[in-house]
């Protein structure tokens, strides 16, 4: 009798815990990553450390703001992630750090070696590579990533398409232009000789020639390049952007340096201080670069 | 107790406490007696609370095979250090004289302009390099300075500067060339390189085992190198057979300590002599002496690495210049065994 009755019991109650999950339960999120390794998640990640500012910023933008546990030293935007923990940065991150923070996602970038990947892997951590993206629509991408490992795939929708939008209401004033001003951007002119400036391949120079400008160093041959001053005074650029007016370059400061003098930039006074950070870090704030750079080569055009 | 027993004593003492600094010691704060209930916990096998396994976990994956890392590396860089200023009779002689470091970097440098896919091998790329090219360098120095068949240590020292100089400009060469990230490469070079687990410290043990195990052996062969190579000969040393095993052990140990660690300055240098100025110039003594010390010297500098600016952490290359050569300076001016040399 006893027995006749467990077994349609047991299966009963098999059955039901069974369903109870199921209909609360959402997919498993099973991704590739930058360094094609394949990320696995039972459900959205609910505590992130994120290892680069482009990342950090990302996950904000999105969203995911209250589920980020830790970030990178170099992480400030927005200014409210100053009083997360920081986990390291520039000259090494300290795993135990990271460790201790429990997160269910790490999110590392381009900024960050395989090495540090492999380490936080080894120790049971659940690490995935966003990579650098090389145009703006991998940035999107990139942001629709990040989306699904956090569970914003919704807003993350909305907020890629006011992005397009915003770039292609810059793109309809400038692919009319006939005209394009020569631009030249500084990084570092810690020797004035031959400062830092973005070459191909980079944002700063996609981002100027997309905001209508012509980059004076689109023919170097690294992203981040030397230009002789010499080179600078024969391309004599129409306008002088300072990515460097972060660490104290200003127009007067500038004008001082022998040699820059004769420039029709400087001779105009057409030099402006310009934040870095919307070109360098590869995350939605880009199209606020784009923005910025556009109004300054095309003031008329931007009121 | 004799002097030389008190002498063991003492660097064992220092590498002991070295070792629970280095475990006690780290990012995350573990209360000493949190420490010591897990150390009697996991011995005894009860269950570790909560917060309490998330210590057990920092410290068995992530403090303990670091610290073994470390250990290994200052041992072999001290230990090489002694015998090349044995080998050399040169006071400047450090573990990098000839060109293992410079090799090792450009190495290094070349393998990390490539993207390797991410595998086990991938990642064992810039290790491999790094000692492959270590070692190239010495094997290229020891022929280019070749005589007939004599190798004059002069000429070791000459042709490993000179070779170390192109190299090195070949590495900074690359660096600028480079489109990616630099600060990999310079964290490497300043020794800043740290890859969690024991898979580094069991490839690197096998060398440093064979070297350092070589080195052990041959203190009565350096206390006859210091007669002079003529000298040496004539007591009825094979001065260059000898001389290329020392060079080779040496530089198999710093090839193998520098390739996960990165270029680590200063210890291989600074703690033969330390060792020197206190307990005396007999290798036979000074090899296993430098080897101990410069273990736990290591040790602590990597704790100072981690702590100083925690969480950040600080390559240690420049901690070990940093407090090491105050330090020396100070043993230097205290010494009382003047013209230790």
């Amino acid at each position: 009798m006893f027995r006749k009755l467990v077994f349609p019991l047991l299966t009963l109650t098999l059955i039901l815990a069974g369903c109870g999950p199921a209909t609360t339960s959402t997919p498993t999120i099973i991704l590739t990553d930058g360094l094609n390794r394949t990320v696995t998640l039972p459900r959205p990640a609910q505590r992130v450390v994120s290892l680069a500012p482009s990342n950090t910023e990302i996950l904000y933008a999105i969203g995911a703001g209250a589920q980020v546990v830790g970030r990178d030293e170099s992480s400030d935007y927005p200014a409210r992630v100053a009083s997360l923990p920081t986990v390291g940065g520039y000259s090494g991150f300290n795993t135990e750090a990271i460790v201790a923070l429990h997160p269910d996602l790490v999110l590392a970038g381009g900024i960050n070696t395989p090495e540090l990947v492999a380490s936080l892997e080894k120790l049971g951590l659940t690490v995935y590579y966003l990579p650098n993206p090389a145009t703006l629509e991998e940035m999107y991408a990139n942001l629709e990533t990040v989306a699904r490992l956090t569970g914003h795939t919704t807003e993350t929708a909305t907020l890629v398409d006011s992005l397009k939008s915003r770039v292609a209401a810059v793109d309809a004033k400038i692919l009319p232009l006939n005209s394009r001003p020569t631009v030249y951007y500084e990084i570092d002119a810690t020797d004035p000789t031959k400062p830092y400036t973005y070459g191909p391949g980079s944002f700063g120079d996609l981002l100027i020639q997309r905001a209508g400008g012509a980059n004076v160093s689109s023919n170097l041959s690294s992203q981040f390049a030397q230009l002789s001053l010499e080179q600078l005074v024969v391309a004599n650029p129409t306008i002088i952007i300072l990515g460097d007016s972060a660490y104290g370059t200003t127009a007067d400061s500038l004008k001082q340096r022998p040699g820059w003098e004769g420039l029709d930039a400087v001779k105009n006074g057409q030099i402006f201080p310009f934040d870095d950070n919307l070109v360098s870090r590869p995350g939605p704030r880009l199209v606020d670069g784009l923005e910025a750079l556009a109004k300054l080569l095309h003031p008329g055009l931007f009121k | 107790m004799t002097n030389r027993t008190l002498s063991y004593l003492w660097t064992l003492l220092f590498l002991a406490m070295a070792v629970i600094l280095s475990i006690a010691i780290g990012a995350v704060f573990i209360p000493p007696a949190d420490l010591w209930r897990i150390l009697t916990g996991s011995l005894s096998g009860t269950t570790l609370s909560e917060p309490l396994k998330t210590f057990a976990f920092i410290i068995v994956s992530i403090r303990l095979p670091r610290t073994v890392l470390i250990l290994l590396t200052g041992a072999a860089l001290s230990g090489s250090g002694a015998a090349y200023q044995g080998l050399f009779r040169n006071p400047l002689a450090d573990p990098y004289l000839i060109g293992v470091a410079s090799g090792a970097g450009l190495g290094a440098v070349l393998a990390m302009s490539v993207q390797w896919p991410y595998t086990f091998w991938g990642l064992m790329a810039v290790p491999a390099a790094s000692f492959v090219g270590a070692l190239l360098t010495v094997f290229l120095v020891y022929a280019l300075a070749r005589v007939g068949k004599a190798v004059p240590t002069t000429n070791l020292i000459l042709a490993g500067v000179a070779f170390s100089s192109f190299a090195t400009a070949l590495t900074s060469f690359f660096m600028l060339r480079s489109t990616g990230e630099l600060r990999r490469a310079i964290s490497w070079l300043l020794g800043g390189a740290s890859q969690a687990g024991w898979g580094p410290v069991l490839t690197i043990l096998p060398y440093l085992a064979i070297g350092l195990g070589i080195l052990l052996l041959s203190g009565h062969t350096l206390n006859l190198l210091q007669f002079g190579d003529d000298q040496a000969q004539q007591m009825g040393l094979d001065v260059t057979r000898r001389r290329a095993l020392i060079l080779i052990a040496a530089s198999l140990a710093t090839a193998a300590a520098v390739s996960f660690s990165g270029i680590i300055g200063f210890v291989g240098l600074i703690v033969p002599h330390v060792m020197r100025l206190w307990f005396g110039a007999d290798y036979r003594r000074l090899v296993p002496l430098s080897i101990i010390s410069g273990a736990g010297a290591l040790l602590v500098a990597d704790v100072i690495a981690r702590s100083a600016l925690s969480p950040q952490e600080l390559p240690l290359g420049i901690v070990t210049a940093l407090v090491g050569a105050p330090f020396f300076l100070w043993v230097l001016r205290r010494a009382k065994n003047q013209g230790f040399w």
